[in-house]
C-alpha cells in the first residue's frame, strides 16, 4: 500500500474544489459588477416575477405555447386556423397573414361566425399584440371550453411577428 | 515528431473553450432575453431566473478563458465546471423535449426566432462533454503521471 498515492486523489480534489470555487466567484463578482454598471435600461433585476408572466400563466394553464419559429409554420398551414384575439379595430390596422379575427370580449357571440371553418380539432393558433398583453392567453382559455383541444398560444404576438420582418396585413375583417 | 494525445487535448480546449466563448456574448450582451430563454426551460424557480441570468454567461466566459489560457490546477477546474454545466443543460433540453415544450436552446442566440430544440442539441452536448471530459482527466491525471515518472 502506498499512503502517498492514496492521499494525492483527496488532496487533488480539495484543489479542485476550491480551484472551482475560485472560478465561481469570479464570474459572480463580474457578473454582478457589470450588471450593476450597466445603464438602467439594459440592467436586470436579480430578482423579477416570472410566476406573472404570460408563458408561466399559460404553462400552468395547460395551454401550450409556440415562439416565432413555430408561429411561421402554422400560418404557413393552412390546416391551421390563426385567430386574432384584439379588438377589430387593432385586427383592421394590421394583423398575421390569414388571421381571422376573434375579440376576446365578443369571443362567446363571435365563434359562431367560424362554425363552418373550425372543427375541435382544428389546429388553432392565438395571438395578440405583445408579451404583454393576455387577451390571447384569455381567448383560449375560452375556446377550450368551447370544446377546441388543438390550441397553441403566441406569446410575441404581433409585435415580435412584426420586429423579425414577418409580413403584417391591414384591413377591416370580412 | 507530434504527439497524437497532447495535440488532441490542446485542440479539444481551444473547441470547448471557443464554443463557450462565442456562447456568452449573446447572454452578455442582452441578459433580459437571456433570461427569458431561461424561463422557457421551465425547471427554476421564478426567484432563480434572473440571478442565473446575470451569472451563467460570465461563468462560461471564466471557464473558457482559464481552459484557453490557465494553469493546469485551473483547466481542471474550467473543465470539471463546464461538464457540469453541459450535463445539466443536457438534461433540461432532454426534460423540455419529452415535456413537448417548444423552446429554443438559448445556448448561442437570444433571438426570437431562434430555432427550436431538437435532437441535435443533444448529440452536440454530448461531444462537448466528452470532449470536456477528456481534457478534464488529462489535466487531474497530470500530477499522478510526474509522480510516477
Amino acid at each position: 500500500m502506498n499512503p502517498a498515492g492514496s492521499r494525492l486523489p483527496l488532496r487533488q480534489a480539495a484543489q479542485l474544489a476550491l480551484d472551482s470555487t475560485i472560478l465561481l466567484a469570479i464570474a459572480g463578482l463580474l457578473g454582478g459588477l457589470v450588471n450593476t454598471l450597466r445603464p438602467e435600461a439594459t440592467r436586470l433585476p436579480w430578482v423579477s416575477d416570472w410566476d406573472r408572466h404570460i408563458e408561466t400563466l399559460a404553462f400552468r394553464a395547460g395551454i401550450p405555447v409556440t415562439f416565432l419559429q413555430g408561429a411561421r409554420q402554422r400560418v404557413g398551414d393552412a390546416a391551421t386556423a390563426i385567430l386574432d384575439a384584439r379588438s377589430e379595430d387593432e385586427y383592421a390596422a394590421g394583423h398575421l397573414p390569414r388571421a381571422l379575427s376573434l375579440p376576446v370580449a365578443e369571443a362567446d357571440r363571435r365563434i359562431l361566425d367560424y362554425a363552418h371553418r373550425l372543427t375541435p380539432d382544428t389546429p388553432i393558433l392565438v395571438y395578440c399584440g405583445g408579451a404583454d398583453c393576455d387577451d390571447a392567453l384569455e381567448l383560449a382559455k375560452r375556446l377550450r371550453e368551447f370544446g377546441f383541444r388543438d390550441l397553441t398560444l403566441y406569446p410575441g404576438g404581433l409585435a415580435e411577428w412584426r420586429d423579425y420582418g414577418g409580413d403584417v396585413l391591414a384591413g377591416a375583417p370580412p | 515528431m507530434i504527439r497524437a494525445r497532447p495535440l488532441f487535448i490542446w485542440l479539444a480546449r481551444i473547441a470547448v473553450a471557443a464554443v463557450f466563448l462565442g456562447a456568452c456574448i449573446a447572454k452578455i450582451r442582452d441578459p433580459e432575453a437571456f433570461a427569458l430563454a431561461t424561463h422557457r426551460y421551465r425547471l427554476l424557480p421564478g426567484e432563480l431566473v434572473n440571478a442565473v441570468a446575470i451569472l451563467l454567461p460570465w461563468l462560461e466566459l471564466t471557464c473558457g478563458v482559464a481552459l484557453l489560457a490557465g494553469p493546469r490546477r485551473a483547466r481542471a477546474a474550467a473543465a470539471f465546471l463546464l461538464a457540469g454545466m453541459l450535463l445539466v443543460f443536457t438534461g433540461a433540453i432532454s426534460l423540455n423535449l419529452l415535456r413537448g415544450i417548444e423552446a429554443s436552446c438559448g445556448c448561442f442566440t437570444t433571438r426570437a426566432d431562434a430555432a427550436v430544440s431538437d435532437g441535435w442539441n443533444l448529440l452536440r452536448n454530448g461531444a462537448l462533454i466528452w470532449l470536456s471530459a477528456m481534457i478534464f482527466l488529462n489535466a487531474w491525471r497530470a500530477p499522478a503521471r510526474s509522480k510516477t515518472s
